[in-house]
């Protein structure tokens, strides 16, 4: 049915009242992004009238002491602070749902509980199933919605499922976990989140290549030289994330969703249309064209990892990775990887993408550049000073979100010296007004029906078959591609730098 | 955006918030404004601004937009320079303020320039260039000719118009404007003014956007009511409304009207008949209009006047087993929302936005778009101003 009263009020997808399950409801996922971004959509009046939260957990809570919970640390972590009126009109409608995840019966009841939420609501109701637990609980959660019902929608009505990070360690558990996935929502109902997507520049990248003239023309191999894709944190393995990190790494944690998903928002043809489908087939057709590193030998070439051995990070003394708490002491895990991609279309042909992320790096950073190739040097190059580089736009993702532009300027004076300068355009000081935090724009798109910024089943597939040659090198080859190491504190080992030397590049100075 | 790092603080004015600060060049201390900044001859605007940021590199400025305030209020450059002040928090932009003296028998104009400084996230400081004119007498096309003279070039122009409509606004000055931003609410003859907005929204020769802030007030209410019927208990029965109430402050008639006005273009309903006898019979506090419903069913429109309420305080709408009120206690941030199908029943509330005119242009900044909606319902909006005058 269509609304009159919505014409021009807001140029988005239209969030419909709906019931949202939190599957892990008491863990922190909950109770520091999702609770406070619901709260935050409420009081900038974008939460629909007559949204329902309940969360869904093992541990025995009252309503009151899960509300009392989120409140107090919704007063701690709200981007806009917290404030009483409007969470008291948001608190009734929150439940406690109790139930271990494999208890068919504690679905059974849920499904009770919804069926009366939806009376209350006239009959029938859509439904949003946040899957926010341990991934060891994905399987049970969605095999058990279906066997009480929940994965099916009324007519006219909807039945949507988020699935958090990670999406499968590997393809096939990835698949497995996909099939699962596909045989109880379908593919058009299934969210798979990634909260890269969900940041305000990363939703500029579009607007930046195809709202703009000056840049599309020249987004190839002919104008383009390489482009960088690095994230940088300056953390560890503090408040034990080590026992979860070190079965992961940096290639699986980081590289195989964020990193990919922005290297294909960067890389992609102008989609069709605005639409989910059509943006995310062309962003697909940019992982299915990365050139697969498949042997020992070609991951050895293009794929550098590494682990950070005792340093110091922003003054203080930090240990070396095997020494971190809950990290196997002869652990193969990455702490820092750093990869040569290439991009097999008629586009991209010859231009490396290089894409590094590592723990304990100097700082926190992430930025996508954009190298542009040097002008025939016919005229400049035989100054003393020859020209400065090339042009170098890059893309702040986090923190202090914006773009910059480097050109080479004439210093003033009589004689002809040239030098970089940078245009920068920063979104803290153009727009006074902070961006909403990603999940905020990522729980309403899902419950609006956009699945615009989240991943698709193919996507996430041919991600990982990507990854997993360069895993199965790493961890099965009978030649094992070695592990370099670096000094925490600094910007990764020194074979990163040589893979790019190679090539006669060398990575940006953040 | 435009950005260049600037300096050149040889005194600075606290303003109303700890992390604001005035630039000010007080190279010529007797000329200085406190509040308008350094008086500077026509022909140096340029340069005494480039003096201002001359020293300080820590300094950003920062610019999106040519922002101009126009009043002929005697006292509004001061009053609009603090509204920059605040306004540039979030909307970084060039800001021209002109008071104009019409009946002055001289024709004179005199500027001041400053930058209105402020931290951004608590680092950085963020400034924005001001000028201000203040012009007498009437010389036609000194607007065009010297005061747009300073723009921040390739930037859009939105033009804050301030009270009745003057002889002034006419096309050799709207033609320039990209935005049009005014507040009908202001105005003692809003049929003869909308007229004249009417002509130069077809009559100019870029396209014109225009900002009625009474419309904008509305939006909260809009936006209520719009989730609500996004619920299709509510959407099945918008076929079945007979009444609707709104109450609002007698200087916000403007603001209810075109309330009323969305309504019913959005639902397709046709004036009634009744229109015009329900109109003689117009009470003090109470306006009454009737529209058709494609069916031919009636709907009835109040509109009801309160000195103690907010600008717009309550709508309320019935018809079939539906009841909604939308509704915001005077000074309450937030507006209650409740609806009620039979036993149905949701309640909620949402932001209920600002009254303050310099926060309801912020809040626009924010929005943007050409407010395409507003030319839709504004025949609909004349038509009700017109038929208050039979």
């Amino acid at each position: 049915m269509n609304n009159p009263f919505r014409e021009d009020l807001v140029s988005r997808s239209r969030p419909a009242a709906c019931t949202v399950v939190i599957f892990g409801a008491t863990g922190d996922l909950t109770h520091r992004k999702l609770v406070p971004a619901l709260y935050n959509l409420a009081l900038d009046g974008e939460l629909p009238p007559g949204v329902k939260i309940i969360g869904f957990a093992r541990r025995e809570k009252s309503d009151a002491e899960f509300r009392a919970g989120l409140e107090e640390l919704n007063c701690k972590v709200s981007r806009t602070g917290h404030d009483d009126a409007v969470w008291s009109s948001i608190a009734p409608n929150i439940h406690y749902h109790q139930s271990e995840f494999t208890d068919a019966e504690g679905y059974a009841r849920l499904a009770a509980t919804l069926d009366a939420i939806d009376r209350d609501r006239g009959g029938k109701g859509n439904r949003l199933f946040y899957i926010a637990s341990a991934p060891e609980f994905f399987d049970d959660i969605l095999t058990q919605l279906k066997n009480a019902g929940l994965n099916e929608a009324k007519e006219g009505y909807w039945a949507r499922v988020i699935v958090e990070k990670p999406f499968g360690t590997d393809l096939s558990t990835a698949q497995h976990l996909n099939r699962i996935v596909n045989q109880t929502f379908k593919e058009k109902d299934t969210y798979r989140i990634d909260h890269y997507l969900g940041k305000e520049t990363a939703q500029n990248l579009m607007v930046l290549r195809f709202a703009n003239a000056i840049f599309e023309p020249l987004w190839n191999s002919r104008y383009i030289e390489q482009v960088q894709i690095t994230c940088s944190e300056n953390l560890g393995m503090e408040g034990g994330r080590g026992g979860y990190y070190d079965k992961s790494g940096a290639l699986r944690d980081m590289v195989q969703n964020h990193l990919l998903q922005l290297l294909s928002l960067v890389a992609m043809e102008p989609p069709t249309d605005l639409s989910a489908d059509g943006i995310r087939d062309e962003k697909v057709k940019v992982i299915r064209s990365m050139r697969k590193w498949d042997t020992a030998d070609k991951v050895a070439q293009n794929v550098v990892r590494a682990q950070y051995t005792k340093g110091s990070v922003s003054g203080k003394s930090v240990p070396g990775y095997r020494e971190e708490d809950r990290v196997d002491p002869e652990s193969m895990t990455e702490s820092y990887v750093a990869l040569r991609i290439m991009i097999d279309t008629w586009r991209w042909s010859g231009v490396p993408f290089y894409i590094r992320v590592g723990k304990q790096l100097p700082k926190k950073a992430t930025e996508i550049s954009v190298h542009f190739k040097s002008p025939p040097g016919v005229l400049f190059n035989a100054l003393p000073t020859g020209v400065p580089g090339g042009n170098v736009l890059a893309i702040r993702i986090q923190p202090d979100e914006g773009i910059s532009l480097r050109m080479v300027s004439k210093i003033p004076g009589t004689s002809l010296r040239l030098e970089p300068v940078k245009m920068d355009f920063q979104y803290s000081t153009s727009f006074g007004k902070p961006s909403p935090e990603a999940y905020e724009r990522l729980l309403l798109d899902a419950i609006a029906g956009d699945a615009t910024l989240f991943a698709r089943r193919d996507e996430v597939e041919e991600a990982w078959k990507f990854i997993d040659c360069i895993e199965q090198a790493w961890h099965q080859a009978t030649t094992a591609v070695p592990m370099a190491e670096y000094v925490a504190g600094t910007w990764g080992p020194k074979e990163a730098d040589d893979l790019l030397h190679e090539d006669g590049n060398s990575w940006r100075r953040l | 955006m435009k950005m260049e790092t600037a300096g050149a603080v040889s005194k600075t004015h606290n303003d109303m918030s700890s992390d604001t600060t005035t630039i000010l060049d007080n190279s010529n201390s007797s000329e200085l404004d406190p509040i308008l900044g350094q008086e500077v001859a026509i022909g140096s605007i340029d340069a005494e601004l480039r003096k201002l940021w001359a020293v300080d590199k820590a300094r950003t400025n920062a610019c999106l937009i040519n922002f101009a305030f126009y009043s002929e209020q005697k006292g509004s450059l001061t009053l609009n320079s603090r509204i920059v002040s605040e306004l540039t928090r979030d909307h970084a932009c060039r800001a021209l303020l002109i008071e104009m003296d019409r009946s002055a028998s001289q024709p004179s104009l005199r500027a001041w320039v400053t930058a209105h400084c402020h931290l951004s996230q608590g680092k950085k400081s963020v400034c924005c260039e001001q000028i201000a004119f203040a012009l007498t007498g009437v010389s036609r096309g000194r607007l065009r000719n010297t005061v747009f003279a300073h723009l921040s070039s390739d930037l859009p122009l939105i033009l804050w118009w301030q009270g009745e409509l003057s002889p002034i606004f006419e096309e050799r000055l709207y033609s320039v404007i990209d935005r049009f931003v005014f507040d009908s609410s202001s105005w003692s003859n809003p049929q003869a003014s909308f007229t004249i907005i009417d002509q130069a929204v077809h009559g100019s020769k870029r396209p014109l956007v225009i900002q009625d802030l009474a419309w904008t007030r509305t939006y909260q209410y809009r936006l209520a009511l719009a989730s609500l019927f996004d619920d299709p208990l509510a959407q099945q029965n918008l076929s079945h409304i007979s009444q609707i109430e709104i109450t609002h402050h007698p200087l916000h008639r403007n603001s209810a009207l075109q309330l009323l006005s969305w309504l019913a273009t959005q639902a397709v309903w046709r004036q009634g008949l009744e229109l015009q006898l329900a109109v003689s019979h117009n009470q003090a506090q109470k306006e009454s209009y009737h529209f058709e419903h494609k069916t031919g069913e009636s709907i009835k429109a109040t509109l009801i006047s309160d000195e103690q309420a907010a600008p717009i305080a309550q709508l309320s709408i019935t018809g079939g087993p539906m009841s909604l009120v939308v509704n915001r206690e005077p000074s309450s941030a937030h507006i209650y929302m409740r609806l009620i199908v039979g036993d149905h029943i949701t309640e909620t509330l949402a932001p209920a936005g600002c009254d303050d005119c310099a926060m309801l242009i912020g809040d626009q900044l924010a929005r943007g778009g050409k407010n395409s909606l507003f030319l839709k319902i504004l025949p609909l909006f004349q038509n009700l101003l017109e038929s208050q005058l039979r």
